[in-house]
């Protein structure tokens, strides 16, 4: 009795390790974009170096983060919700890389920006940047606390980033319909924006995988309009 | 407790009754048959001897008068079986009797018996009979038969007696359970009640009793538990509320996360530096509650060297703090390991050090200018190089010019530590301001002329009066009318007002000068931080003027605010107490 009690305490703690190393690559990433898009509003380019830099460690996190979860699928063996927290939890790690590889390429793109003229103010797009990273945090902390209403929330966000997305490429347009010479400035913010828009859309995935696992129903690949466009 | 008592008692009394009536029972039942049915087959025997004695022709006269006298069924019956007299039954339907079992005995032993259960009569019946004999030969029979139900009476007789003799005894025993579950019940009922309200955890004193056998002592065994316990919980709770004090009197910020990495406490101080930000925290794991990647990573290595861990951590917040977070581990019990982290806010340490360390680099930097044009020009004076004496008269003005700078300068600092050291004496006076500022405008008023610059004087002369050192008062004033003056360009103005404010004399210099970059307003008042630094030392400042305004506003129990808007003019408040 004294013995089963303690390991299925430290079945508990396994699961909460997995919790802990979501939110921990989590932090990660949204850290990464913070710096990616101070380095392109502060035209610095050393931060956004160590944004590449650093991305090795989101790596390696999400590699160890995987392993833990197999680990605990293969010696113990869940059954019902606990097998659902790990199988989802596998996927959202690999969501979090893929938003990790996205904030790199922001950086990329700041480096790049740096070194030209500053085409205009940033502020649709920090707006952006913080609304997606919110998105994250809540995303994660959904899945966390099995929070459908959390969730929820991250989707209708997803839709006020579309359209933040639409809004920078319309005014970019203008820009370069007016002076050629912005075109290729315009098409790097432009990048960015969409880097960002997609990093939305990673944060709804988890959002949509939050529903599966706590009721076991399945809402993904019901609308998912930017995934298959990129597809095409 | 006393009905079960009693009841158990009683109950073993009762088994007890009941088994000693069973083996009674046992025992007797058939010893008491045995002797009974003996008793009348000796009687019987002796009645059919009596027949035996007669002759055989006076028999069947007489038998009818034994069998009246012995009260039993006499039957004859000859030596082939056949009967030829009975007493009660008709022979002439009477079957031969030969085959009969207390004939064959007889026959064979000379008497012979047997119980049988009579279909005529319906009882047992004893049947006992002896032969008749002439010499040696066997003539004939004589049975002689009673029914048993004397027997079967005698023994309900008997029964009844025990009978009635055990339900004295079960009364008894009633009555003596009745009384032994009282005796035993009334205080282990006492104890029991005592120990019930000690468990619903309301106050009990001690227990007495008087019984003087083991209950007695168990009583002593329990008040002295009850004592070792509440001396017990009061000293866990001395502990712990001085525990809790000292956590909560602590700047530094506690937290303590239980076996299971959860948070399990978190002290005032933590809370005060910490939650606004990260709210609730209580019972979440540290990645939960405060998301940082370096916490969670001092954590781990914590738990991989089972070692107190000192770290400096950079939370994000509004304003970056700098926290030093140690974690040591609180042991309990070896599987149940709890960890502490104790965090201290060190920003303002690290702030003061970046001060301190400025303040030494400025210092140097600032005494070195002065002093290398001095050296210069003397050098050039010894060198003879000057070409005449007015370039000379020229290269030691400069020289003194600069001496005097560095004299101020050390007047300054030493002003600032003397004020800071708390070595300043003061004197303090009613001053009215308006009296102050008379004595203090002109000062200023060659130099406002110089550059076109009109000071506008409107504090009223009927003002009340502040508590101030009068030459300190002088100084902060000539500084704050001097800036007023310095950073306004051409054609300026520089207005003094004075109100009352809450429990303060307001007095506010607001000029229309370059101003002050907003970020830049807070750093005013540290020492040698100019907002531009080669214009201002062009103008002749040390860097120290505000701050010993800063210092010698804080010494009069006021405060110096200053607020500034890039390019329109600044304003400076002075609050003095009243």
């Amino acid at each position: 009795m004294e013995e089963r009690r303690h390991t299925s305490s430290h079945y508990e703690m396994e699961l909460q390790e997995i919790k802990n190393g979501l939110i921990y690559i989590g932090v990660l990433t949204e850290k990464a974009i913070k710096t990616a898009m101070q380095s392109l509003t502060e035209r610095n380019s050393d931060i956004a170096h160590r944004v590449i830099k650093d991305d090795d460690e989101i790596d390696k996190k999400d590699t160890e983060l995987e392993e833990r979860c197999i680990r605990t699928l293969a010696l113990r063996q869940p059954t019902a919700i606990d097998l659902r927290f790990i199988t989802t939890a596998i996927k959202i790690t690999g969501h979090l890389e893929r938003i990790g590889d996205m904030a790199v390429n922001i950086a990329e793109r700041a480096i790049q920006l740096n070194e030209e003229v500053k085409l205009k103010a940033y502020i649709d797009l920090p707006r952006m940047a913080e609304l997606v990273i919110e998105m994250i945090k809540n995303s994660i902390d959904s899945f966390i606390r099995n929070d459908l209403k959390m969730a929820e929330g991250v989707r209708q966000m997803e839709e006020v980033t579309d359209d933040l997305n639409e809004q920078i490429f319309r005014e970019l347009l203008t820009f370069m319909m007016e002076d050629s010479q912005t075109i290729h400035r315009s098409l790097m913010i432009m990048q960015v924006s969409k880097n960002l828009e997609r990093i939305a859309d990673h944060a709804k995935g988890i959002a949509d995988m939050v529903d599966y696992m706590v009721t076991g129903a399945s809402v993904r690949h019901q609308a998912y309009p930017s995934e298959e466009k990129e597809s095409e | 407790v006393k009905r079960n008592l009693f009841l158990k008692i009683l109950f073993s009394y009762l088994i007890i009754v009941c088994l000693s009536f069973f083996i009674l029972d046992l025992l007797i039942k058939d010893e008491i048959k045995k002797v009974m049915t003996d008793k009348i087959e000796a009687e019987l025997l002796t009645y059919a001897q009596l027949i035996d004695l007669n002759s055989v022709q006076k028999m069947s006269d007489q038998f009818q008068q034994i069998a009246r006298i012995s009260n039993s069924r006499v039957t004859l019956v000859d030596s082939q079986g056949n009967v030829f007299a009975d007493s009660e039954k008709d022979i002439t339907k009477m079957e031969n009797h030969f085959s009969r079992p207390e004939l064959q005995e007889a026959r064979l032993r000379g008497k012979g018996k047997a119980i049988r259960f009579s279909q005529t009569i319906g009882v047992d019946m004893l049947y006992v009979a002896i032969p008749m004999k002439s010499g040696s030969q066997i003539t004939g029979y004589i049975r002689l038969a009673r029914p048993l139900h004397d027997v079967q009476s005698m023994i309900e007789k008997i029964y009844q007696s025990v009978f009635l003799a055990m339900m004295i005894v079960a009364v008894i025993a009633l009555i003596i359970a009745l009384f032994f579950s009282y005796r035993l019940a009334a205080p282990i009922r006492a104890m029991e009640r005592f120990t019930e309200r000690l468990r619903q955890g309301h106050p009990v004193g001690t227990i007495f009793l008087e019984t003087s056998d083991e209950t007695e002592k168990l009583a002593d065994n329990i008040n002295y538990l009850v004592d070792e316990l509440q001396s017990q919980i009061r000293l866990a709770n001395e502990e712990k509320s001085k525990l809790m004090t000292a956590f909560a009197s602590m700047t530094e910020g506690v937290l303590i996360l239980n076996a299971e990495d959860k948070i399990e406490f978190v002290n005032q101080a933590l809370s005060n530096m910490l939650a606004e930000q990260y709210g609730d925290i209580n019972s979440k794991t540290l990645m939960e509650a405060f998301r940082d990647v370096e916490l969670q990573k001092a954590f781990l290595k914590f738990k991989e060297k089972h070692d107190t861990v000192i770290e400096e951590i950079i939370f994000d917040s509004v304003e970056p703090v700098i926290l030093s977070v140690s974690i040591s581990s609180v042991h309990n019990y070896p599987e149940e390991e709890k960890a502490m982290f104790v965090f201290h806010n060190v920003t303002r340490l690290k702030k003061l050090e970046k001060i301190r360390v400025d303040f030494v680099a400025n210092v140097t930097h600032e005494i070195r200018t002065p002093l290398t044009a001095i050296i210069g020009y003397l050098e050039t004076i010894k060198a003879g190089t000057a070409n005449n004496i007015d370039e000379m008269k020229r290269f030691i003005d400069i020289s003194l010019k600069q001496a005097q700078r560095l004299n101020r300068l050390v007047e300054d600092l030493l002003v600032i530590s003397k004020v800071e050291l708390g070595e300043l004496g003061f004197r303090f006076e009613e001053i009215s301001l308006r009296n102050a500022l008379e004595g203090v405008i002109p000062l200023v008023e060659a130099k406002a002329r110089l550059k076109n610059i009109t000071i506008h004087n409107k504090v009223q002369e009927n003002g009340a009066p502040i508590r101030a050192d009068r030459d300190r008062l002088t100084q902060i004033l000539v500084n704050i009318l001097d800036n007023a003056v310095k950073f306004t360009p051409e054609a300026g103005s520089v207005f003094i007002e004075s109100e009352q404010k809450d429990n303060y004399a307001l007095l506010t210099i607001t000029d229309t000068g370059i101003g002050i970059p907003k970020e830049e307003v807070q750093r005013l008042g540290e020492r040698f931080y100019r907002v531009d630094r080669s214009r201002s030392r062009d103008l002749g400042g040390t860097g120290l003027g505000l701050s010993i305004v800063k210092h010698l506003m804080i010494a009069h129990g006021g405060k110096m605010e200053i607020e500034s808007q890039l390019g329109k003019g600044t304003k400076v408040s002075l609050f003095f107490p009243l």
